[in-house]
């Protein structure tokens, strides 16, 4: 029963191929954790998956509960529990905060057939979930991300994550940038949601975050395709000695 | 025949020229029609009244009915304002202390196209006072509707105003208005320029007093054919004054929009501090909108930045939105009205945003793909 299921895909951006066979299976209940070095394709993924413009597959495929993920939309993808926490979350000057994530859990449920929540039903869910991460109830009168800090951006990620409840969480690079209370705040937030129906592949460049949020899968992507996966400890060792050593081992095979 | 730009221009031919040149096809078109005086004993209908009939400001409102003070839909009891009105039908509004004063200008279509002129002198000798200025109408036969105002801040005094243009496609307005800012005293001006055939604002402001300042904060949400001409002529002419315009432009299918926005740091206005900022949004390839910010200085230790951008929908942005449910059509309503609300951040009672919020979303400029 896999929830998520890519297959040889190859992804070209602005007429440049980034993703070159990546392959990756993710099962309801795992947290699958990427990590690898900076331009490896990690945030294209995350963006292909969510449906982001201008990220043309020009060969494989990609299943999301049997489905074809690659003809919905963005927001179909969504509403079909897909959620992608941005390494870089945009500032929308205007936007209430409030007001676009009602919009957001409304159409999501509307999409599936749900009854809309009200102000009161709204107003007392995001209550629960900003006492979860310990945010401020300010933040939410605000414009979204709109003069957040880097750290307020990421929570705010996490807390989005919490009030929409998805069924497949891709985090990138939510670590990045946060406080070690932060941090904490952050993997408790993640592993109060871990659920038997609930998939979470979480992009990192540390494994401090993992001694939080403890991946049952670690991937190495580099240029644009898994070239490594194991348990938990693979973070470790990545940490002691570093991609190259990857790079090593595979010569080291090859000959 | 230059008979319209000639009663609305100003300056010598050249200055009005230029001043009009994006909307002389415009004012040609209205020039084509032979307009009538308008008639003021018109019923105003009870649709109209209800735009205009706002709780929080009975008995704080003037209406003119095309052009004309109207008793009956006036009550102006507790706006803290003395009202003079001369010979000529122009109406002098004093404020000393606080005051607050909502004056509403209806657009009654008659028969036959027809046109008004009003004039309106607003003098704020102390205190604060609060000004909100509204133009409705109803869709009919041609209107056209000028208003020359000015409005005088003594010293230490202050005047925030909140204009809404609200027209039907078949009024064209024509608002000139005039502001002294005294020493130490304050002006701050909101606008939502909606709708309408043809719209032109000039604004004149003269910070005449130290210290004196000048917050200037406007957007225009074009539709269709719709066409609004802003100008904004700011002048600083004493000692560390002060002025900060922030405009917002956008437009979908074929309008037009022009934000002309000129600041002058005369000789002697030294420590002057200008900002100018607008940002344009174009919704479909037919749309066009001009912004041309103008400074010149001609002072010592001025601090003054301008800029102008004309861009599209931010596709980060909406991929944002979607990203978490939000449908296309809803996410790019969403971004737009964002985009818009931003010049509104500065009006000061929450009682108006509601006005101001409603009259956008009402005229919400739509993005619409090709083929769509
Ligand atoms: N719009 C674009 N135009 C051109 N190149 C792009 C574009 N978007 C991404 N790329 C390139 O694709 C490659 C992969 O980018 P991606 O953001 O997926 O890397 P990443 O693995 O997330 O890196 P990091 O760890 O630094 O976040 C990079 O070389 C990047 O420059
Ligand atoms: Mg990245």
């Amino acid at each position: 029963m896999t929830m998520l299921k890519i297959e040889n895909l190859h992804v070209r951006v602005a007429g440049k191929e980034i993703l070159k066979g990546l392959s990756l299976e993710v099962k309801p209940g795992e947290v699958h954790a990427i990590m690898g070095p900076n331009g490896a394709g990690k945030s294209t993924l995350g963006y292909v998956l969510a449906g982001r413009d201008g990220y043309e597959t020009t060969q494989g495929r990609i299943e999301y509960d049997g489905k074809n993920l690659l003809d919905l939309e963005p927001e179909a993808r969504a509403a079909a529990g897909m959620f992608l926490a941005f390494q870089y979350p945009v500032e929308i000057p205007g936007v209430n905060n409030t007001y676009f994530l009602k919009a957001a859990l409304n159409a999501q449920r509307k999409a599936r057939g749900e009854s809309e929540l009200d102000s009161m039903q709204f107003l007392k869910l995001v209550r629960e979930k900003l006492a979860v991460l310990h945010l401020k109830e300010d933040l939410l009168n605000r414009a979204v991300n709109a003069g957040f800090s880097g750290g307020e951006k990421k929570r705010n990620e996490i807390f989005q994550m919490a009030l929409l409840e998805p069924r497949l969480a891709i985090l990138d690079e939510t670590d990045s940038g946060l406080d070690i209370d932060a941090l904490k705040m952050v993997a408790d937030g993640v592993n109060a949601m871990r659920a038997p129906d609930r998939a979470f592949v979480v992009i990192t460049h540390y494994q401090r975050l993992l001694d939080y949020i403890v991946p049952d899968f670690v991937h190495v992507l580099a240029d644009g395709r898994i070239v490594e996966s194991g348990d938990a400890s693979l973070a470790l060792r990545l940490e002691e000695h570093g991609y190259a050593w990857i790079a090593q081992r595979k010569l080291a095979g090859a000959a | 025949m230059d008979g319209l730009l000639d009663e609305f221009g100003s300056g010598d031919a050249q200055a009005r020229a230029e001043s009009w040149r994006y909307s002389r096809q415009a004012l040609r078109a209205l020039e084509q029609q032979s307009f009538q005086s308008a008639d003021a004993n018109v019923s105003v209908p009870q649709a109209l009244i209800d735009r205009f009939d706002w709780p929080q400001t009975r008995g704080h409102r003037l209406v003119f009915v095309n052009g004309v003070l109207d008793a009956t839909l006036s009550d102006a009891g507790t706006s803290g304002a003395i009202i003079e009105t001369d010979a000529v039908g122009v109406h002098a509004l004093r404020f000393a202390g606080k005051g607050v004063m909502h004056l509403v200008f209806v657009n009654v279509a008659t028969a036959m196209p027809s046109r008004w002129n009003a004039a309106v002198h607003i003098r704020v000798e102390s205190g604060k006072a609060f000004l909100v200025e509204q133009h409705v109408g109803m869709q009919g036969a041609d209107m056209l509707g000028a208003l020359a105002s000015d409005f005088t801040i003594a010293d230490g005094a202050s005047l925030q105003t909140a204009t809404l243009g609200d027209l039907p496609g078949s009024a064209s307005l024509v608002r000139r208005v005039g502001v002294t800012i005294g020493a130490g005293s304050a002006f701050g001006a909101t606008h939502a320029l909606c709708g309408g055939r043809f719209q032109r604002f000039d604004i004149d402001a003269q910070l005449t007093g130290a210290k004196a300042q000048l917050a200037a904060r406007g957007v225009f949400a074009l539709r269709g054919r719709e066409h609004v001409d802003v100008h904004l002529d700011v002048r600083h002419a004493a000692r560390d004054t002060i002025s900060d315009v922030l405009w917002r432009g956008v437009a979908d299918g074929r309008a037009r929009g022009i934000l002309h926005g000129a600041i002058t740091v005369a000789p002697g206005a030294d420590g002057a501090d200008a900002r100018l900022e607008t940002k344009n949004l174009l919704l479909s390839p037919h749309a066009e909108i001009d912004a041309q910010p103008v400074l010149e200085i001609y002072a010592d230790e001025v601090k003054a930045s301008h800029g102008a951008t004309v861009g599209q929908l931010d596709e980060r942005a909406l991929f944002y939105l979607r990203s978490r449910g939000v449908p296309l059509a809803a996410a790019r309503n969403l971004l737009i009205a964002g985009f818009c609300r931003t010049a509104f951040s500065r009006i000061e009672t929450t009682d108006l945003r509601g006005p101001f919020e409603a009259l956008l979303d009402a005229h919400l400029p739509q993005q619409v793909d090709a083929g769509e």
